[in-house]
């Protein structure tokens, strides 16, 4: 997994957008991230559509190795940990956040985030909430219209690209607008919303070898 | 005919009913009549119009007739059509047949239009014919008293089989047939088709299990005339397009002096153009003519059938909508509109008119460019040689199997040894391994070869004794609604702001307009006013407006016909061209001589053409626009390996041209180089994208497999989800799960249908043993422009990805205008 970074500005903050859906705060030493689905493949399956559980595996896998890059002290997932009701996978998270006993891990609530706060707390979550703020910036899953600075998820931006020859290709990508960013989703397993994006802000597109900007 | 048979009651009494209607039977249903009294299965080959449904229906009835006591309640024929609106009016004929011979039998429909509480019925007591469509067969076998419903049954009877074949649908009817059959040995199965060039292999799709089975081929034959349309005057370069609208002139009277006119076009988009041209050309045909494609509103085509049935329209303007279904009496006159690409197809509109057994069926052609007219000859030559494109059967369709495993799960569960031999017995599953067969049963049960990668996954349970049955009632649910192959683009409704349904139309491109905008359909003018919940709601308008062109309208050229017109074009270049289109051709084959070359038979034209924008690299294999989109990759491929050049590509059904703007650098040798059949798959891997192809396919694979869900309950997805979700299911796949067969399935449907492996190879086969002529021109040549000026242009590139984003970021990095 390659790791690469593209440094910004919001506000008086510098933020280290990456091309693996996160984006890590230098100054707090805390990685930022949405929409991890976790336990999606799970309810597929339990669905009777067959999908493999490493899905899931993977995504939290990702998860760990941005972890120890950065060697984060604080975890915030702007929403939508978990996907639906419980199964096998989101299991899987208790034991992950065991193994980093001294991150603390956040969670502003996400629309499907259904679980009862004490449920969220025994898998070892610290903080639950459903909007936060950490010096000038505000985190909620949706956007609210408040005059600061905020850091969002729930859409899963894309943006589609066209090629000279006329082929488009649809990446994943960060909003940057002057007082909001809107966060990929991290789950691999997810779809892209290319046409909620708005004409008049600054996207970051990425791919596995790299993160460039579109205006 | 033996005499035995002929004193037999049944045969006495059914032969008196048709003297009563002052029928004579064909030779071909004396023949299906006896054979099925004497216990055969098989198939009649008969062209429309001669009464095909009263050879195998009557031998039913024959049978029955003597021998009353052997048949029990319920259930005897059952009836497949591939098209609901067949159904209908067969169900009725069949019945009336029925009355009047004085039998108590009755007929009924069962298919999506079927009324609820009729299923409901049927389902209680059955009726003793059954009209079905392959989709509500299956939906049969998912009911828990499957067995009950068809202990009666005799009979099983195909009709257009050779619609079916060659399609997942065609698997269907495959599958259930090989389950009715294990049922019931005696069950005796019986296909109607028309003519095609493999019907020894249809036979043997249909019936692969049975020794005792016979084909029967009506003597009888269609007489076709073949009538062109012919401009004032020949261009010499001709503009596909261009012509059509200057020929309206000429059609109007053809319809004028008919009774009833069908004109066949190739797309939606071509008949509303049409449509419109029509009645500017001649006002008077307002009221007198209709427009019939797929896309308008269901009852409004009924509406448009019933009224051509009764003869009371001058002339519909139709797409393939109308290739099929019920006999329209009055109509005496088939106009197509620009070529058809396939004899077959042509064949079947030509059959349109003049429906009676000895009456001729008059079609009239349409070219829409000039060159449009040698394919014409051609066609003319194919129909006199009866030579028709085969329809290749689909094997291996793993998709298929999973969902009839889950049909057959639903219906009161099977067993897996029971079940195996009687897949295995089928012509589409032949060659289906041990191994292979226990991933379709893990796939169904535990998700995949890898189970603990699947846990919760249960669609199927496995009892104790071995019993695979589904019990989740959620999941039937799901089930039931997906039964089918069929997975079309996504519809929004499209209706007045004021009330009344217009049609349907393809969420692609109606996203793609904005209030305000406005688009044609059904032959009307809309404005745009909103899209709510999968409708978008319009106003009626005038003025300027965007005629949709929809996908999947550009069908390529057969190979039988493609044969024909490098014959035709080779005849042109011979002195004595006796045919009206070839010599009215003459200029522009004279054109075509003087600035470069016409290719005979054995002979392989390249054009190299310097103009101002730069380099044109044209090549004319004749293969069909598919089978060109793989050669020109191929071709730009081996020459960028030669030396550093970039190119893009454009093709038609004729040839391709490989465009750049630095110069190509071919010498004699270098061409037969790149032309050579050596290598030929390794370098067409590697000059295509097959992982983009494999995952286009993957999505009708990922519906019918039940991998992508189509429809939920009370909430219709869009399409636009369920292609990227096909999508993103197959990167999970390629990523963890590799082997699973339906991934496999993709590619090889991509190698089968997108590349069509055989044909490419037999391509380069000819160019081998052909002369390659290579001329030199600084002007476009008339076999060049249309593709220049008229083509689907592309290019594939064979840059990773990396690089051509790298390449994009150094110009100027913008979002493509929101789709």
């Amino acid at each position: 997994m390659k790791i690469i970074e593209q440094q910004i500005s919001f506000g008086n903050e510098e933020l280290l957008l990456t091309n693996q859906r996160a984006i890590f705060w230098q100054q707090q030493k805390t990685l930022i991230l949405s929409d991890l689905h976790l336990g999606k493949a799970a309810h597929f399956r339990k669905h009777g559509i067959a999908l493999p559980s490493q899905v899931s595996v993977h995504d939290l896998q990702r998860l760990q190795q941005l972890l120890l890059h950065f060697k984060a002290e604080q975890v915030i997932i702007v929403g939508d940990l978990l996907h639906a009701g419980a199964n096998k996978e989101v299991n899987l998270l208790k034991d992950f956040i065991a193994t980093f006993p001294y991150i603390h891990f956040t969670l502003v609530k996400g629309n499907h985030d259904k679980f009862p706060d004490y449920v969220l707390q025994d898998m070892g979550i610290h903080t639950i909430c459903s909007h936060l703020n950490i010096g000038a910036i505000h985190f909620s899953h949706q956007h609210t219209n408040q005059n600061t600075f905020s850091i969002t998820g729930h859409i899963h931006p894309g943006v589609s690209l066209q090629f000279p020859d006329k082929k488009r290709l649809r990446l994943p990508c960060y909003v940057v607008a002057p007082q909001q960013i809107i966060l990929p989703a991290f789950s691999l397993f997810t779809g892209l919303d290319t046409r909620a994006v708005q004409s008049n802000v600054i996207c970051y597109a990425f791919y596995e070898e790299g993160i460039f900007k579109i205006s | 005919m033996k005499k035995t048979f002929q004193h037999t009651q049944g045969y006495t009494v059914v032969d008196n009913w048709m003297q009563s209607k002052t029928f004579t039977p064909f030779s071909f249903q004396q023949n299906t009549w006896e054979k099925y009294a004497a216990g055969y299965s098989g198939m009649v080959v008969a062209p429309t119009g001669f009464g095909k449904t009263f050879s195998v229906f009557l031998a039913v009835l024959i049978d029955f007739m003597n021998a009353p006591d052997t048949y029990k309640d319920g259930l005897k024929l059952l009836w497949i059509t591939p098209l609901r609106s067949l159904a209908k009016d067969l169900g009725k004929a069949m019945q009336e047949a029925i009355d009047e011979i004085g039998l108590d039998w009755t007929v009924e429909v069962r298919n999506g239009d079927t009324d609820p509480k009729q299923k409901a019925k049927q389902s209680k007591q059955m009726p003793d014919v059954l009209l079905v469509t392959p989709e509500s067969l299956h939906l049969l076998l998912a009911q828990k008293g499957r067995e009950k419903i068809f202990k009666s049954l005799r009979c099983v009877s195909v009709d257009e089989w050779h619609e079916l074949l060659g399609s997942k649908r065609g698997v269907m009817v495959e599958l259930a047939l090989a389950y009715l059959k294990a049922k019931n040995k005696k069950l005796r199965i019986w296909g109607i088709t028309a003519t095609i060039g493999n019907l020894d292999e249809a036979l043997e799709v249909l019936i692969p299990h049975d020794n005792k089975k016979t084909k029967i081929v009506a003597k009888e034959k269609k007489k076709i005339e073949v009538l062109s349309v012919f401009p004032d005057q020949v261009e010499v370069l001709p503009w596909a397009g261009h012509l059509g609208g200057k020929l309206v002139d000429q059609v109007v009277p053809i319809i004028l002096k008919s009774k009833s006119t069908i004109v066949f076009t190739n797309t939606r988009g071509q008949s509303e153009a049409w449509y419109q041209l029509l009645l500017d050309a001649y006002p008077d045909f307002a009221g007198q003519i209709a427009i019939h494609h797929s896309s308008i509103d269901g009852k409004l085509r009924q509406w448009i059938e019933e009224s051509l049935s009764a003869g009371k329209l001058k002339a519909v303007v139709s797409t393939s909508s109308l290739d099929l279904g019920v006999d329209f009496k009055p109509v005496d006159t088939v106009i197509q509109i620009g070529s058809s690409k396939g004899v077959a197809r042509f064949m079947q509109r030509a059959g349109r008119s003049g429906h009676s057994p000895f009456e001729v069926s008059t079609i009239y052609a349409v070219p829409t460019h000039s060159l449009e007219l040698i394919e014409v000859a051609a066609l003319k030559e194919a129909v006199k040689k009866q030579v028709i494109e085969s329809r290749e059967p689909v094997v291996q369709t793993f998709d298929v199997l999973v969902q009839f495993l889950i049909t057959l799960a639903l219906g009161g569960g099977f067993y897996e040894n029971e079940i195996f031999p009687v897949i295995k017995k089928t012509f589409v599953f032949s060659e289906i391994t041990e191994e292979e067969w226990q991933w379709c049963i893990a796939f169904i049960t535990v998700g995949g070869k890898i189970g603990q990668n699947y846990e919760e996954y249960h669609k199927v349970m496995q009892h104790e004794d071995g019993l695979l049955i589904v019990e989740n009632r959620r999941i039937a649910m799901l089930h039931r609604m997906n039964v089918g192959v069929i997975v079309s683009d996504a519809m929004l409704k499209v209706k007045f702001i004021s009330g009344g349904y217009i049609g349907m139309m393809e969420e692609y491109f109606i996203s793609r307009m904005k209030p305000g905008d406005k688009f044609i359909l059904a032959g009307r003018v809309l404005e745009m006013i909103r899209i709510k919940e999968m409708t978008a709601y319009v106003r009626s308008s005038s003025g300027k407006a965007i005629t949709p062109s929809w996908l999947g309208g550009r069908l390529p050229l057969t190979s039988q016909l493609s044969q024909f017109l490098r014959e035709k074009l080779a005849a042109a270049n011979k002195p004595g061209a006796t045919e009206k289109e070839l010599n009215f051709l003459h200029p522009l084959f004279a054109r075509q001589k003087e600035i470069s070359h016409i290719p005979a038979d054995d002979e392989f034209l390249v054009e190299l053409i310097k103009t101002k924008e730069g380099y044109h690299l044209f090549m004319y294999p004749f293969e069909g626009r598919l089978i060109h989109e793989v050669m020109s990759a191929l071709m730009a491929f081996r020459i960028s390996k030669l030396y550093p050049i970039s190119f893009s590509m454009a093709m038609n059904d004729y040839g391709f041209e490989l465009f750049s703007d630095t110069e190509i650098k071919l010498d004699d040798e270098q061409l037969q180089q790149i032309l050579s059949p050596d290598n030929l798959i390794q370098d067409v891997v590697n000059s295509i994208n097959a992982t983009e192809m494999a995952k286009r396919k993957f999505r009708d694979i990922a519906v019918i497999s039940g991998m992508v869900v189509q429809t939920f309950p009370g909430a219709q997805k869009t399409n636009k989800s369920l292609q990227s979700s096909a999508g993103i299911i197959f990167n999970v796949l390629e990523t963890h799960d590799a082997d699973n067969l339906l991934l496999r399935q993709a590619y090889t449907e991509v190698f089968n249908q997108q590349l069509e492996e055989q044909r490419l190879t037999a391509a380069f086969q000819r160019i081998k043993k052909s002369k390659i002529i290579f001329k030199f021109a600084t002007g476009f040549t008339p076999l060049s422009f249309p593709i220049k000026v008229d083509s689907l242009r592309q290019s594939l590139s064979s840059e990773d990805l990396a690089s051509r984003i790298q390449k994009l970021q150094t110009s100027s990095l913008k979002p493509a205008k929101k789709k």
